[in-house]
């Protein structure tokens, strides 16, 4: 079958207006603007800080956001509607990434905005932060497999929150326990390895390996989640 | 298109769920199969995909249902609609999700709910969101409709509208199945009507072959009805016990695989009688045999409604409102004693 931009439009509109109706969701985009404006206010700009929001954004909003819309199909049975319809599993999720996508864009645009961050070289930034927003919407979509409600969806959520956004404290901790160096190759840390490099003057070369190692993320999320989704659905 | 179920047959390790069977369900007709909750449940699991058969297949046209399910709405009994958007946004999401050419604001006059177009359907009554799911079925038009108990808990408006949409579309020629337990509901919207479970599919006799078993009971009804002293009580059998009822207590009496079950107080209690023996008891209190398989109270009907121009339903004054089955024939019956003509 075609894959069709239509459905994908109409499983978009639809979710966003599912979506911005439910403000017990929807109220967390406004958490990192709030945030990086009072970071901005008070001058700290320090390549860490903006990517503590930057971070928190892709956990609060990607992750979340896409598992809740996940979840909820589940929890309220129109998950079954949608499979029985012409619609493949590629252009529901599409329509619901799409959506959670957007958000994060319009988020960090309007927070790296207040909390005036401006990169040295914004394509490169701009090409990590979008391969990033991939791994987090592919963590949602697993997250989302695995929650029966959206109320599930939100405690599901917590640990991956705080591992992502505060991420960067792990750093910090591995000078004292040297096995934490390993979180070093979380996607956040590169994110925020990357950033610093750009801020020091790197060209697209000189990041190539914090870049494939967000691709590496990409792909194990989204082999984990079509793994995790075939094995849920014949059940 | 039909729907045709060839030596269809499932068991889940050693029990039977209902062995092999042969349906053809055929265009223009409404069908239903009474059943059991599990059995439904592994029926829709089947046509859905979920599940295979153990033996056999199913048939859409002359398609094998393992090549894709695209021809067949449901109408399950969990709603499935998304709550916070209105009945109108609900319908456009399915149009467009479905690509049709079908108008939303047609299906939405058919469902009558063209003045609620904007209120979310979260604020909708139970049976108000049950015609929007209606509406949605009606935008995908399918060939094969199978519906889940699709009348359970509705309100008198809403079923109305639902068995003349249901009239409309077998005259436009689709295959309508319902899968129900509630003999009642199948007896009211069905043409045909088939009973499965794990002694296997029989079909209920309608009401056409009524009036020849009357006239194979009148031999044997002579010797029966010698009785020795007047009695008026109808005896009723309850475990090992024999309860004896006044006839002004029973509401109404229903017969269901060869037994006879008194209904009083919305408890059932079994008669060793067969219908036909109870309606010649009852009938000098005021009963009537109003279908087939029902004989009812008179004294205890509140009202007779008109579903379609040739089904019609008595609901009681009991504590549960039944609505007994009142078939065509009977319905002129009916207006005669009350003094209609």
């Amino acid at each position: 079958m075609m894959f069709s931009l239509r459905r994908v439009n109409a499983i978009f509109q639809k979710d966003y207006k599912e979506f911005s109706r439910n403000m017990a969701v929807s109220s967390v985009i406004f958490m990192p603007p709030i945030l990086a404006a009072i970071y901005g206010r008070m001058g700290i700009d320090s390549i860490e800080s903006h990517y503590l929001i930057i971070n928190m954004t892709f956990a609060m909003i990607t992750a979340y956001v896409q598992c809740c819309l996940i979840a909820e199909e589940k929890e309220k049975n129109t998950l079954r509607g949608l499979m029985l319809s012409p619609a493949t599993t590629g252009e529901i999720l599409s329509g619901k990434s799409l959506l959670s996508f957007l958000l994060t864009g319009v988020v960090i645009v309007i927070s790296a905005f207040l909390s005036e961050y401006k990169p040295e070289n914004i394509t490169v930034v701009a090409i990590a932060i979008i391969l990033s927003s991939f791994f987090y919407i592919g963590l949602g979509t697993l997250l989302g497999l695995f929650a029966k409600s959206v109320m599930e969806a939100s405690v599901l959520v917590i640990p991956a929150m705080i591992l992502f956004s505060f991420g960067s404290f792990i750093t910090k901790l591995a000078v004292q326990y040297p096995i934490l160096k390993v979180a070093n190759y979380l996607p956040n840390i590169q994110l925020i390895e990357l950033a610093t490099e750009v801020e020091n003057g790197a060209h697209f070369g000189d990041v190539l390996s914090q870049l494939a190692g967000i691709i590496i993320w990409v792909m194990i999320i989204w082999l984990l989640t079509v793994v995790t989704y075939r094995k849920r659905m014949v059940d | 298109m039909s729907l045709t179920f060839v030596n269809a047959e499932k068991h889940i390790n050693d029990t039977i769920v209902f062995p092999a069977f042969d349906l053809s369900v055929k265009a223009g007709c409404i069908t239903a199969i009474h059943s059991s909750v599990n059995v439904r449940a592994q029926l829709i699991d089947l046509l859905i995909g979920n599940t295979l058969l153990s033996n056999g297949n199913i048939q859409v046209g002359k398609d094998d249902i393992r090549n894709g399910i695209r021809n067949i709405g449901f109408l399950f009994l969990e709603d499935g609609l998304y709550d916070r958007l209105s009945v109108e946004e609900m319908l456009f999401f399915y149009k467009r999700l479905y690509d049709t050419d079908l108008l939303v604001n047609e299906s939405m006059r058919k469902i009558q709910l063209d003045t609620k177009r904007k209120t979310k359907i979260g604020q909708l009554s139970y049976s108000e969101k049950k015609r929007v799911q209606f509406a949605c079925l009606l935008l995908q038009n399918p060939d094969v409709y199978l519906l889940e108990e699709f009348d359970q808990n509705l309100d008198m408006e809403s079923k109305k509208i639902v068995l003349l949409l249901l009239q409309q579309l077998r005259s436009e020629g689709k295959s309508i199945v319902m899968l129900t337990g509630n003999m009642e509901s199948a007896v009211i919207a069905a043409d045909e009507i088939y009973r499965l479970d794990d002694q296997g599919l029989h079909q209920v006799q309608l009401e056409t072959d009524m009036e020849e078993e009357g006239m194979k009971d009148d031999v044997s009804k002579a010797a029966d009805l010698v009785q020795p002293v007047r009695f008026e009580k109808i005896p009723t059998k309850v475990n090992e016990k024999i309860v004896l009822f006044d006839p002004p207590e029973i509401d109404y009496i229903e017969s269901n695989d060869g037994q006879s079950f008194i209904h009083i107080k919305g408890e059932s209690f079994v008669s060793p009688f067969t219908l036909k023996e109870l309606e010649e008891r009852l009938l000098p209190f005021g009963f009537f045999r109003s279908h087939r398989s029902y004989i009812v109270n008179l004294q205890k009907v509140r009202e007779v409604i008109t579903w379609t121009r040739n089904s019609f339903s008595l609901v009681l004054d009991d504590s549960e409102k039944s609505t007994i089955p009142l078939s065509k024939t009977k319905m002129a019956e009916l207006k005669n004693m009350l003094g209609f003509k």
